[in-house]
């Protein structure tokens, strides 16, 4: 199958390398010009500033808030999703009567459109009506403000993104336990080892590679996040949950900041960049 | 003895975490055909005290069938541009030579597209769709989202073109076989699974996507379901029975295929660790 192939390879490629030209390619390059202009949408009489739009972002509250709040829901977002998906994992592997039915319905969360899980938790989010302070009073405890209590709202936004996305984490590190031999089990139970021993000595080293698999992923995705934030809290109360994708479709779409956004959007894509060269090195790492 | 009582305990928790998780799911089920004095209250009970479907002729009222078919089509299509993007590419790239590890740079570019928060090209495509005309409709939508659909497309079918085996393919070629022909042929009908999975992927993230359909769209008829419900939920605070009625009617096309969904993703894990 190996000929001379690069006209035919060139070919083959050409759809994909046009729709990346047009939507990724250009888009990328167009965005960088901006950012070095101060300007309400293009180039038309926009004047050059050069870097100022990233030295004003990085003294800018707003932004540094932003970041910090991004940074801050990505790892709450990661660690509580690899630990509710570990957990999930540990009580679904092994013998489980009706498995067919219990492992689509944990998956279920996962495949619904994001508005449709805002759309409910905000219902449940309900200071006077919703579902949670309902419980909570049914147990005699004080109902909690989950959206507008600005201490709060971030570990809510949290909440509904485990909820979410768990199944997927989950998923992922059921398949490293099923990956490994039950001989091993069987060999360390004819020698005597205790379950904590097991899971510490046996389970966890095995599981490692797909734990990091998940914890990757959560975080590459939880970097992004924007549907919720816009739904659930529009970054509030105040600032609170204001995270760098809103930051930047605030300043582009509604302030009509579209230098400012643009640099914004820069800074974000330098740092997927290297999230991208983890995931890579990772990758090629594994072959 | 011990151990089996352990293996009790575990399975009855399986289910309660399950029946728990699933909670929301079932709330969203029941209060879409609750009437409203029933859930505008302090109870817990997820039975309703009496059922209505004026939730849902409501909707039907607020042109559901429309943002529907909306969604629809904008799935439709963003999974078949995404398959005769990505089905040559990821032939190319399993099967043929390239130069100075030029394979290796496109599938890291792919990769870093895949990683870009969509919401940082934003500005410049909502540019290049005005310019071209295609602002508000749901063409421009189509193409946009191949920021999403063609990464993950060449991705995933990766994986399945290079399960096909080679030999087939060299054997039509000893017979003379066109390219076009051995694909058509035999890489196509051997990867058929493989395909229907990437497009039950690509169908049902197209048909979830929120952030460019809210930024490129702008009038209500061509709304696709999740912007529909984005302007209820912050339109009022309690239209809790419409919003679940038109969640569960965008949710179960998809519900219906997480046996799919999850096939497909533990083959994912297993290729891509392995």
């Amino acid at each position: 199958m190996h000929r001379k192939s690069g006209l035919l390879a060139l070919a083959l490629l050409s759809p994909a390398i046009v729709l990346f030209l047009a939507l990724t390619i250009y888009p990328l390059a167009r965005v960088l010009a901006l950012s070095l202009f101060a300007t309400d949408y293009g180039f038309e009489g926009a004047t050059y500033v050069g870097t100022e739009n990233y030295s004003e972002l990085f003294g800018h509250r707003f932004f540094r808030t932003a970041a910090w709040n991004t940074l801050v829901f990505a790892v709450l977002a990661t660690v509580s999703e690899v630990g509710i998906g570990l957990m999930l994992a540990l009580m679904v592997n092994g013998r489980l009567p009706g498995s067919r039915f219990v492992i689509p319905a944990l998956l279920a969360p996962y495949v619904l459109s994001t508005m449709v899980v805002t759309a409910i938790w905000r219902a449940w989010f309900h200071y006077d009506f919703g579902y949670l302070n309902n419980l909570l009073r049914a147990v005699e405890l004080p109902p909690v403000e989950w959206l507008f209590n600005p201490d709060i709202a971030m570990l809510s936004l949290v909440m509904v993104d485990a909820w979410q996305t768990s199944p997927l984490t989950f998923l992922i590190i059921l398949a490293g336990l099923q990956s490994i031999p039950e001989e091993i089990y069987e060999a360390a139970s004819v020698d005597g080892a205790g379950p904590r021993h097991v899971f510490f000595g046996i389970t966890l080293p095995l599981i490692i590679p797909y734990l990091f698999l998940a914890a990757l992923l959560r975080s590459v995705d939880a970097f992004k996040i924007f549907d919720k934030v816009y739904a659930l809290t529009g970054g509030g109360p105040g600032l609170a949950t204001e995270t760098l994708s809103m930051y930047v479709y605030r300043l582009g779409f509604k302030f009509f900041d579209v230098g400012a956004a643009s640099a914004a959007a820069i800074i974000m894509v330098v740092i997927s960049g290297l999230l991208a060269l983890v995931y890579a090195y990772k990758l090629v790492g594994d072959k | 003895m011990v151990r089996k009582r352990h293996d009790k305990i575990r399975i009855g928790l399986t289910y309660l975490v399950t029946a728990v998780f699933l909670v929301p799911i079932v709330w969203m089920i029941t209060t879409s055909v609750r009437p409203p004095i029933d859930y505008v209250s302090t109870s817990i009970s997820l039975i309703p005290s009496q059922i209505t479907l004026e939730h849902y002729r409501e909707l039907i009222e607020a042109d559901l069938m429309g943002k529907a078919m909306n969604s629809l089509i904008v799935a439709v299509g963003t999974t078949t541009l995404a398959l005769i993007a990505a089905f040559p590419a990821a032939y190319a790239l399993v099967r043929l030579r390239f130069p100075a590890g030029l394979d290796i740079v496109f599938l890291m570019f792919v990769l870093l597209v895949k990683l870009t928060p969509p919401i940082s090209l934003a500005i410049p495509l909502y540019q290049v769709l005005r310019s071209m005309g295609l602002l508000d409709t749901l063409a421009g939508l189509i193409i946009v989202y191949q920021v999403y659909a063609l990464p993950f497309a060449i991705w995933m079918l990766l994986g399945f073109v290079r399960d096909v085996p080679v030999e087939y393919e060299e054997a039509a070629l000893v017979d003379g076989a066109s390219l076009f022909r051995r694909l058509r042929s035999i890489v196509l009908p051997v990867m058929m699974p493989g395909l229907i999975a990437t497009s039950v992927f690509l169908a049902i993230l197209s048909w979830n996507e929120f952030a460019y359909a809210l930024l490129f769209i702008q009038s209500p008829e061509n709304f696709t379901l999740p912007t529909f419900i984005a302007t209820l939920i912050t339109e009022d605070e309690t239209f809790w029975g419409k919003l679940s009625a038109v969640g569960l009617l965008a949710s179960l096309p998809i519900l219906l295929m997480v046996g799919f969904v999850q096939k497909g993703l533990t083959r994912g894990f297993g290729g891509g660790i392995k």
